[in-house]
């Protein structure tokens, strides 16, 4: 026990991941014999791509220290926007532009209102996520838009395949690389950081926090809304609700990231948005209800914050080694 | 000296009036709302809609009690529209099920307590981050929901005692609005003339400070939890008389409902910070909206674009309000 926790921690953290992994790659093996199957992990990698894209958003916004609970609203705004310009005859690539700048637009919004207008994060991305949901049914009064979608060809963006990765890996790959280098090889990731930990030590160093507030904002809403054109194209049809269903596996994955990497990063919530995938593809093809999963998925939520919580940890590490904590 | 006094007191006065514009802000909204939409509509104050309106503004009071002391007290729930539609859905299963209505009501709060403990217990015992913990306990309460009825919803033949108590009047108004009243002036009491109540207001200013005082600050905030777990279950439990039925999927339309009523509340009286007396006035402005909006035949996304652009202002105005009084209050 002792020798074990004498390893370099990332190694633990590491090998605590792979260990997991495993366990739960092994419990739907033994149930559902087709779970390590080609055909099904690219269906759980496909599954991942959506759900990372969001993710990866957010972990901008959790790393400065502020929530946007709007990302769901504003996907589906977002998936409406995508879709009712693909069904007026504008071009693929216009009606993606469109779609991602609503995202873009309503990050910013989200971020001047908190940032430059001082105003409380949740409470503000509560009020614009409602706007944006309100606002997507105006498009087609609630039905969902799948017209022109089979010429447009966005359904390319689900089906092509580019050496053997399905296109939505490829998409989040590369995004996770734009987010790994911003985030992590770049001074601007050290001031997205800073923003988080110290906003006033910040501001003495040159960082122009606001300016980073607003970026994490914007970008949560252009990835939320990238997300969302992964998923319009893998069902065929942009649909009002079509967000609602990013806002727990995302914040599931950027908690489970950092509770087992010990703070958010691009590795990090692409590894909990891993585990969520191989989490929820075993119970679609154990044909699950959602219900259920959505009750586990609540519930690693909460175990993952709760173990480890660095509080929680130190307490009972302290009942591990027979030392009470001291007070 | 004089003409110090007399600028002193002009400045005051001056003041007094922007101070009461931004205090009763609020209830003038909520007074032209009622009117305007008695003109539009005439039928909007008729009997039968003020008395619906009152029992569905009751029921949202109600749900809404417990959430607006927590967020006076600095922290955030967002579990208590899934809790309610989880009692919603048991109490519904449970009459289905053969049980009478008192153990079915009897497992709707217990409900509620449940998840109060393990809100509390996670929020305020073990300080883990209440927006995501609460999130997690709602997605769970949520999808349990959902699983009682195998995700559609339950429709009921009876509504049993709760839904007599329901549906009883005292003249135009009925009895629960009557309760939700009592209540609130109860809360009333306890927020603003007991120490319990200044306990509150002082942790959401500086929760060091109140734990350096000595307050149990812990024990109190696990007990705001336990009371929004009760308080959103009962409201689930008069959900199913007053629907007779359980709807898994209740919850959505009271969650911006709640936030909005607590915050938009909070700029009543006492610049931004949520009290009773402004909640009730908010539910009434949003249960006027949304029978009004009916009337006119509004659609459901309208209502949504404006009941999120009143908390998004609500929001705006009490920062704007409290940075320009702080150093008046």
């Amino acid at each position: 026990m002792t020798e074990a926790l004498k390893l370099p921690p990332i190694l633990l953290r590491l090998g605590a991941f792979i260990g997991l992994l495993a366990v739960i790659a092994a419990v739907f093996q033994f149930f559902a014999p087709a779970y390590l199957s080609n055909a099904n992990l690219h269906a759980l990698l496909r599954h991942m791509s959506v759900n990372g894209l969001a993710a990866i958003g957010l972990t901008f916004v959790i790393v400065v220290r502020h929530f946007d609970l709007s990302f769901p609203g504003v996907a589906s705004l977002g998936a409406m926007t995508l879709g009712w310009l693909l069904a007026m005859g504008h071009g693929l690539g216009v009606s993606i532009s469109g779609g991602i700048a609503v995202g873009v637009l309503a990050g910013v919004i989200n971020g001047t209102a908190v940032a430059y207008f001082k105003l409380p994060d949740i409470v503000t991305t509560i009020a614009t996520g409602g706007v944006a949901v309100g606002l997507s049914y105006f498009y087609s009064n609630g039905t969902s838009i799948s017209e022109n979608f089979f010429m447009s060809g966005i359904l390319d963006l689900n089906d092509a395949k580019m050496l053997t990765l399905d296109m939505p890996v490829v998409i989040l790959l590369c995004s996770a690389v734009v987010a790994f280098i911003i985030l992590h090889a770049s001074r601007y990731g050290r001031a997205f950081y800073a923003t988080g930990e110290n906003k006033l030590s910040a501001i003495f160093s040159g960082v122009r926090v606001k300016a980073y507030i607003l970026a994490a904002f914007a970008l949560c809403g252009a990835s939320a809304c990238l997300a969302i054109t992964l998923l319009v194209a893998s069902s065929g049809a942009a649909n009002v609700t079509a967000g609602s269903q990013l806002l727990m596996p995302a914040f599931a994955a950027v908690y489970l990231g950092a509770a087992l990497f010990g703070a958010p990063s691009i590795p990090a919530t692409l590894a909990g948005t891993l585990l969520m995938s191989a989490m929820l593809n075993g119970f679609t093809l154990l044909a699950i209800p959602y219900y259920y999963s959505d009750a586990i998925v609540s519930t690693v939520l909460i175990g993952a914050i709760a173990i480890f919580d660095p509080k929680l940890t130190a307490m009972l590490t302290g009942m591990v080694t027979g030392r009470t904590t001291a007070r | 000296m004089t003409v110090l006094t007399d600028n002193a007191r002009d400045h005051r006065q001056r003041f007094d009036l922007q101070t009461f514009l931004v205090r009763f802000g609020l209830f003038f909204l909520l007074a032209a709302t009622l009117i305007l939409f008695a003109l539009l509509r005439p039928t909007f104050i008729s009997v039968g809609n003020i008395n619906d309106m009152m029992r569905s503004a009751s029921i949202a009071a109600i749900m809404f009690l417990g959430l607006t002391w927590i967020v006076a007290a600095g922290e955030i729930d967002v579990s208590f529209m899934s809790v309610a539609a989880l009692a919603n859905m048991l109490v519904a299963g449970l009459v289905q099920a053969g049980f009478g209505w008192p153990v079915a009501s009897l497992g709707g709060l217990a409900v509620g307590v449940v998840f109060g403990l393990v809100n509390g217990g996670l929020v305020a015992i073990f300080r883990l981050p209440a927006l995501v913990i609460t999130i997690a306990t709602g997605g769970l309460a949520g999808s349990i929901a959902a699983a009682i009825g195998l995700g559609t919803s339950i429709s009921l033949s009876s509504t049993g005692f709760v839904g007599a108590a329901l549906q009883t009047n005292i003249g135009i108004i009925p009895l629960v609005a009557l309760v939700v009243v009592v209540l609130y002036a109860i809360a009333y009491f306890i927020q603003e003339h007991l120490t319990f109540g200044h306990y509150l207001y002082a942790m959401e200013q500086n929760r060091a400070a109140v734990v350096e005082a000595g307050i149990p600050v812990n024990r109190i905030l696990f007990l705001l939890y336990i009371l929004s777990g009760v308080a959103s279950a009962v409201a689930g439990i008069l959900l199913t008389a007053d629907l007779s039925s359980g709807q898994p999927y209740i919850g959505g339309s009271y969650f911006i409902d709640g936030l909005t009523s607590v915050l938009l509340g909070g700029m009543a009286l006492k610049y931004g910070k949520p009290n009773v007396v402004g909640t009730i006035a908010a539910v009434l402005l949003l249960a006027a909206l949304l029978s009004g909006a009916a009337l006119l035949g509004w659609t459901d996304s309208q209502r949504q674009i404006v009941r999120g652009m009143l908390l998004l202002f609500g929001v705006a105005f009490v920062v704007w309000a409290r940075r320009k009084n702080r150093a008046h209050i």
